[in-house]
């Protein structure tokens, strides 16, 4: 199986591309990095709250089960679909691969 | 998350005359505001044509006291018998296959327990998951030993209330190395077993309540009013019943009795009948199943198993707050009752759908819009987002809650839909819509019931006029429910259909009638209705499809009909015969146009492509995706039932990666299997003729409808459709 190299430079220009177009279309190696950040049940990850419809957006997490409280940011909040799903995906390589995302 | 005023309705279709009933639940104290509306178009998106409704005046225009109504949850048997149950001595048991043991809650097997009182007794799975027993005020007992989750147990209590003993005890069917395979632990109870409540099979009593609930099947389970020997527990786990012992047997319920129904046999001979309560799913394959045979009506005697769950639901059984009698002159459509609440900084509101037909047997447009309730059910409620471990892999997007999404993840108890897992991992079979469902409403995902508001919103703007009709009345009334039609519009996603309801429909276009196939993934499962129990359907995943969790082994048939279900392609009835295509992939980042394909000049289609130029790209704008063809798409292939003379007049090829073919295509993995490098990821737009006179218009595509409204409704996606329309509602045979 693969593994994200934080160090390289490809995992690098791989987020780059990520950010500067968040809904695609990606490369292959792109496609396979995102793969290896969306395996498995999200339940503990962060994910995308919509907290007023087509406007506001925020990071989030489900609880351990259902029938309890989403954990929803009160910090940041993003006016724009695209920069929700670009912080997203740098909170998911922190959870996947340990460390901070390389590209801000 | 602020609170919800909720609602829903005891029928979804009515006729004039009817009397429809809406219960409420409404969180703030004081009053609610109700009224009806026509809705035109639920999408408020600011893509979108808008959020409309048109107000009526109606017998239900008011204030109402508001009220909190719960939600009980949780399936169970209540046996309508109680005192033949407050025994001095006895011996309880069954078999159980529990999935959730050690869950941190005490899950009731059986018993006459009440923990309002503290009085009475139950054989049950505690917190830990260890097999324990209660009775009165006493500690319970347990055998400490933690139960394996989906393993077959024989499990007993017995009680003398001469020498004060119980013995709990377990054996466990299957046999491993190193472990104990029977196990039993024998206490002295000091204090009464006392009266107890009402005898209950997987929960037991709180006052009126029932909670305690089981997750996980039971089958063949026994009361008698002796204490047996441990030896004489496996001489009642058959049937017909030890003929020595049978004399001390008060209740031996045979779960594979009955099995379309809501009653649950007692076959003692005392007729301790009882009644399953929020629809624990039957046709589940018992202790005994030795995969002899699939169908629970050739052997149902290894089918003696319900399984049951803690977040089951079918009918909230709240109190009725008004109820609208159909006036006579109410104009065939859409409706939804609108109840709100103010807060201080604005209001709460929600919008109840329904549908009201002409009265039966006529028609008062040429036109019927035919709105997938089956397939609105099916969704009811849906939890994807924490149900679905491949849900972002899937929709290559990270997940995104809606409200609907993150209201229904923190208030459990609303029911869950077929493509979801109950909380002990098993699939959701039934869905009912007698509960609030949060997903079938305008003002929320372009998906189903408010994708489907873009076509009465196209139809209303082209004052194009509409009947509506649903699929409730097309499965309890066939192809009468469509003949007086000289088309037939469908919605834009037909997904679930009934073998009575895919007649009716192959009926109707063999007869001369003309559809208008406006979706795709339609015809795709087979489900049945219940015949005794209204608003409710039952689908199971089977072994093939993009299904949303496995059934287990032989459980691929419904309790409701016996028939099997899963795939329509697997049960010799592919959508290419009734419609002339069939679904080829999904894909949820973006959609794509159609371009005109070489056969769209065949003069048989000139009509559809009047002022739609040959090289003009059709679609490539729209709120679903941005195109007009995608989410879900169909493709034609004359091997999986196209007729041969059907057209592919337009068709989509464009699609990403993110585009995924259907799994049932795939006999064999293999690595091309996305819309990058595979040619079956397509779209295709269909037409063909039928015997007398009729026609098939397909578009293959979810995405479609959310171009109509394009550019102020000026755009070629709104012509060829209103091309079609024209011509289909002419009589003029084709």
């Amino acid at each position: 199986m693969i593994k994200i190299d934080p160090q390289s430079a490809e995992s690098t220009a791989l987020a780059s591309q990520f950010k500067a177009a968040p809904f695609g279309p990606y490369s292959a190696d792109l496609q396979k990095l995102l793969q290896l950040l969306r395996w498995g049940f999200v339940r503990g990850r962060t994910i995308i709250i919509c907290t007023k419809p087509y406007r506001e957006w925020r990071l989030g997490r489900m609880a351990p089960k259902r029938g309890l409280p989403v954990e929803v940011s009160e910090t940041e909040v993003f006016t724009d679909y695209g920069a929700a799903v670009w912080a997203c995906f740098r909170a998911r390589w922190q959870e996947v691969v340990g460390q901070p995302c390389p590209v801000k | 998350m602020s609170e919800r005023i909720l609602g829903y309705s005891d029928r979804l279709s009515a006729v004039p005359g009817d009397a429809v009933s809406f219960k409420i639940s409404a969180p703030l104290p004081g009053k609610f505001k109700a009224r009806l509306v026509r809705l035109i178009c639920g999408d408020d998106s600011p893509e979108g044509p808008g959020f409309k409704s048109k107000n009526i005046d109606s017998e239900i225009d008011g204030t109402y006291p508001a009220r909190h109504q719960p939600i009980l949850a949780g399936s169970y048997v209540w046996v309508t018998a109680r005192q033949p149950f407050d025994l001095p001595n006895f011996t309880v048991q069954a078999m159980v296959w529990p999935t959730l043991p050690g869950n941190g809650k005490p899950q009731c097997i059986l018993g006459n327990y009440d923990a309002a009182t503290g009085s009475g007794y139950a054989l049950y799975i505690n917190e830990q998951g260890c097999l324990a027993f209660r009775a009165g005020k006493n500690p319970p007992v347990s055998t400490g030993v933690k139960m394996l989750a989906r393993h077959w147990y024989e499990v007993y209590a017995i009680y003398d209330s001469g020498t004060g003993r119980v013995v709990v005890g377990q054996n466990m069917m299957l046999a491993y190395h190193g472990m104990q395979q029977s196990i039993s632990e024998t206490q002295m109870l000091a204090e009464p077993v006392g009266e107890g409540g009402r005898f209950l099979i997987a929960a037991w009593n709180d006052d009126k309540l029932a909670t305690a609930h089981f997750n996980g099947k039971i089958d063949s389970p026994r009361v008698s009013g002796r204490a047996l020997k441990p030896a004489e527990i496996e001489r009642l786990r058959d049937l017909p019943l030890d003929v020595e012992l049978a004399q001390y047997v008060v209740a031996a319920w045979d779960f594979s009795r009955g099995m379309s129904t809501v009653k649950v046999t007692d076959v003692s001979g005392n007729r301790y009948h009882g009644r399953s309560i929020n629809l624990p799913t039957r046709a589940m394959t018992g202790w005994n199943w030795d995969s002899s045979d699939f169908s629970w009506q050739s052997k149902p005697e290894q089918y003696g198993a319900i399984h049951f769950h803690d977040d089951d639901l079918y009918d909230c059984g709240w109190r009725t707050d008004f109820t609208l009698t159909v006036p006579t002159d109410l104009k065939s459509g859409v409706y939804c009752v609108h109840v709100w609440q103010k807060t201080p900084t604005g209001k709460i509101e929600d919008y109840i759908p329904f549908f009201v037909r002409p009265a039966r047997g006529t028609a008062t447009a040429p036109l019927a819009l035919l709105i997938p309730t089956a397939s609105y059910l099916a969704y009811a409620n849906q939890q994807m987002v924490s149900s679905w471990w491949f849900d972002e892999l899937s929709s290559c997007k990270f997940a995104t809650m809606s409200s609907v999404d993150q209201y229904l993840e923190e208030h459990e108890g609303f029911g869950l839909s077929v493509y979801d897992e109950h909380s002990d991992g098993s699939g959701v079979c039934y869905s009912s819509h007698l509960r609030p469902i949060l997903n079938m409403r305008p003002k929320t995902d372009l998906w189903q019931f408010n994708a489907d508001t873009h076509l009465t919103d196209w139809l209303e703007k082209k004052k194009i006029p509409y009947d509506v009709i649903t699929d409730d009345d097309l499965h309890a009334e066939g192809v009468d429910v469509l003949r007086p039609y000289r088309c037939v519009m469908t919605g834009t996603h037909p997904e679930y259909y009934s073998k009575a309801m895919l007649d009716a429909l192959q009926a109707y276009t063999n007869g001369g009638g003309r559809l208008m196939y406006m979706g795709a993934n339609g015809f795709y499962w087979r489900i049945a209705y219940h015949a005794g129990l209204p608003g409710v359907i039952e689908h199971r995943r089977a072994e093939d499809g993009m299904r949303a969790w496995f059934s287990e082994a032989g459980e691929y048939f419904m309790s409701f009909t016996g028939e099997m279900s899963g795939l329509w392609v697997r049960n010799g009835r592919p959508p290419n015969m009734l419609v002339g295509n069939a679904f080829a992939a999904q894909g949820f980042v973006n959609s794509v146009p159609y371009h005109r394909t070489p056969e769209s000049q065949d003069p048989r289609v000139s009509f559809m492509f009047d002022g739609i130029g040959l090289d003009e790209v059709i679609g490539d704008f729209g709120t679903v995706g941005g195109g007009a063809a995608g989410w879900e798409i169909d493709r034609a292939d004359t091997r999986l039932g196209t007729p041969p003379h059907a057209l592919i007049v337009a068709a989509a090829t464009d699609f990403p990666d993110s585009y995924h073919w259907v799994n049932e295509e795939m006999n064999h993995t293999h690595s091309a299997v996305n819309g990058d490098t595979n040619p079956r990821v397509r779209c295709d737009m269909m037409f063909f003729e039928t015997p007398n006179g009729g026609a098939v218009f397909s578009t293959g595509s979810i995405s479609y409808g959310g171009s109509l409204a394009h550019d102020g409704y000026k755009n070629n996606v709104s012509r060829l459709t209103e091309n079609v329309v024209k011509r289909f509602v002419d009589p003029t045979p084709f």
